[in-house]
């Protein structure tokens, strides 16, 4: 099942525009809260009407402002979860369940199977509240999937719960999307979250769609500064070309001078650019090696995330205080907690150049 | 001792002695009320009378009317109240409310213009169709649902409000018509409140005195509910002031059982929650 979404609505102080598609895969819906996209699943699952656009699901338009075609939210056929639940508490599971599967239909079995699939057998006659969180979380799947739905439109189904079930869910929704073909569309803040599940991903800001592409295309290459923030990168740079070869561009960032690719577009000399280094790009050496873009710094912070260890190093020349991400083990086999001198290396392929904004 | 403690107990021994001097106030009057109808000893007499048994029986069906009504009509305001947003939503919900704050016998007077022989809808009325509102049992119930009514949709609209908006918006995708999502999922999730609130009409239906008689009289068997009844025996009704004391006594039990209700009420409301 696939959808094809565009949309633009006025949303108080700004205005909401975004164009996607989805097929048979998890594109994840990433922003800050407020950016927009809790309101492209409602569009989708027509609880909210744009003003503008065009939405098809499966290749029937569901909604088209120009032939002012508006299908009720009965009429979509998706399945849609929100991050409460919103379980039907007064019904027990499989009340809840059977819920949505169409009268005259034989529900029982259709219930025993789903309530199977998503490891709930024998719970269909125990109320919700007597259920775990994550238990709760598979009950409100099974619910979406119980009209044969194959486009889902998950809003931060998992954000409720401890991270321990999260992440067993997060794989039991790709189990879920490979067994049984499904599109979805997941909305989520959390990035990692967003890395693990997005085929493709969409990253969205005040409303607006701001990037929208396979993930590690817009996680390597974001198309703006903004996306570059909103996705995790805390190299952010401005500086100016002061080169361009077919091969390579040289930079003079902050008078620290790097080497990146060339860009799609051609950045001439003296252009103003952002440079964007995602941190766990960045190697530390500890020998003396010379070469394009390796330089010298010293650490002047360092905090232990448990599985990984964020350090900020000053260069010994001029230059932008660097931030690099490096995983527990190495940090204990190059034993950077008794040094504090290093060569830094910033992989030419790594450095991420953008116009400025 | 040191002085914070000192201090703390003579707060402590304050508050003890308030609670129990607001208590005594509340329980007294009702020790009176059962003291004296024990005295005059003729309470189940006078509970037998034709007039006592015209009034318990007009009140408890008068009322009974009055909250059907007020269900009727109020359980689709409330939800629209609680869900929609419209112009003037914010004006329609004080208006409804102004029954709670007002002096019944405003209301009383308010239904008389309007409804009575001489009022804005009662004079074409009785000029067209030769219906007569005022003084009747109709009226007695027009009074009773306009002091009650808001008292059942106030609960019921937070009865609704109660029940998370996305539920609702879940049962649609799910195919759900928005009446079956009503009837299967809604009201199953807000009836201790709309019960509750069924309760709270009631009873104040039951107790309703200042409107009924102003917009509807004081006539034995037609209008004359219990609280009139109360009156009319304080002022020399055949009943005596034993009879207002013995009909104040089977109110008291019927509040009192209302009460009871209203608490399982709420407490299966909490429960279920």
């Amino acid at each position: 099942m696939s959808v094809r979404f565009s949309a633009t609505r006025r949303l108080g102080a700004f205005t909401y525009t975004a164009e996607l598609d989805a097929d048979r895969e998890i594109v994840v819906l990433f922003g800050h809260s407020g950016a927009g996209k809790s309101i492209t699943l409602q569009m989708i699952a027509g609880l909210l009407r744009p003003d503008a656009g065009h939405i098809e699901i499966d290749g029937q338009p569901v909604f088209d402002s120009a032939t002012n075609l508006n299908l009720a939210p009965q009429e979509r056929g998706v399945g849609y979860v929100v991050q409460d639940l919103a379980l039907f508490k007064h019904m027990t599971v499989g009340e809840n369940v059977a819920f949505g599967i169409p009268k005259g239909r034989d529900r029982a079995p259709r219930v025993a199977e789903l309530l199977a699939l998503l490891g709930l057998s024998g719970f269909d006659g125990r109320k919700p509240r007597t259920l775990s969180g994550g238990q709760q979380q598979r009950v409100a799947l099974a619910r979406a999937l119980a009209r044969e739905a194959r486009l889902l439109l998950l809003d931060e189904p998992f954000s409720a719960l401890d991270d321990s079930l999260r992440s067993g869910l997060r794989r039991e929704l790709l189990r879920l999307k490979d067994e049984l073909g499904l599109t979805i569309l997941f909305v989520t803040h959390d990035l990692r979250e967003a890395h693990l599940l997005a085929g493709r991903l969409a990253v969205f800001d005040e409303g607006q769609l701001l990037q929208f592409g396979p993930r590690d295309d817009v996680f390597r290459r974001p198309l703006s500064r903004r996306v570059g923030e909103l996705t995790g990168v805390t190299n952010i740079w401005r500086g100016i070309v002061t080169a361009t070869t077919s091969q390579s561009m040289t930079l003079d960032t902050g008078g620290m001078e790097l080497h990146a690719p060339v860009p799609d577009v051609v950045l001439p000399p003296g252009t103003e650019v952002d440079v964007l280094v995602r941190a766990e790009r960045i190697n530390l050496r500890r020998d003396h090696a010379t070469g394009a873009n390796i330089l010298r710094a010293a650490i002047i912070e360092e905090f232990a995330y448990g599985a990984t260890h964020t350090l900020r190093l000053q260069p010994a020349g001029p230059g932008p205080v660097l931030e690099v991400e490096i995983a527990s083990r190495p940090y204990e086999v190059l034993g950077v907690a008794d040094r504090k001198n290093w060569s830094i290396e910033l992989p030419v392929e790594d450095i991420h150049v953008v116009r400025a904004s | 001792m040191t002085r914070a403690r000192t201090a703390d107990r003579g707060v402590v021994t304050i508050v003890g002695l308030l609670i129990f001097a607001f208590a005594l106030f509340f329980v007294l009057p009702f020790a009176g009320l059962i003291d004296r109808a024990i005295d005059d000893g003729q309470a189940w007499q006078l509970w037998r009378t034709e007039t006592a048994r015209n009034a318990l029986v007009l009140s408890l069906w008068t009322s009974t009317v009055s909250v059907i009504i007020a269900i009727i009509f109020g359980t689709p305001v409330a939800f629209v109240l609680a869900r929609a947003n419209f112009r003037g939503k914010a004006l329609l919900d004080a208006v409804i409310d102004l029954p709670i704050v007002l002096p019944p016998t405003v209301a009383g007077v308010a239904l008389l213009t309007a409804f009575g022989r001489r009022g804005l809808i009662g004079e074409p009325l009785e000029s067209w169709t030769g219906i007569t509102l005022g003084f009747t049992t109709t009226a007695v119930i027009m009074a009773q649902v306009l002091v009650s009514a808001p008292f059942f949709v106030r609960a019921a609209k937070s009865g609704f409000e109660a029940v998370d908006s996305n539920v609702e918006r879940v049962a649609w995708t799910l195919g759900a018509s928005r009446v079956r999502t009503f009837f299967r999922v809604i009201l199953p999730q807000a009836w201790p409140a709309l019960l509750a609130g069924t309760i709270l009409a009631w009873s104040r239906a039951m107790g309703e005195l200042g409107a009924t008689l102003i917009f509807a009289g004081n006539f034995e068997g037609k209008t004359q509910t219990m609280p009139l009844a109360i009156i009319s025996a304080f002022e020399g009704s055949t009943l005596g002031l034993a009879g207002a004391i013995s009909l104040s006594l089977v109110l008291l039990v019927v509040a009192l059982t209302v009460l009871v209700l209203f608490r399982l009420a709420a407490g299966r409301a909490a429960g279920s929650a």
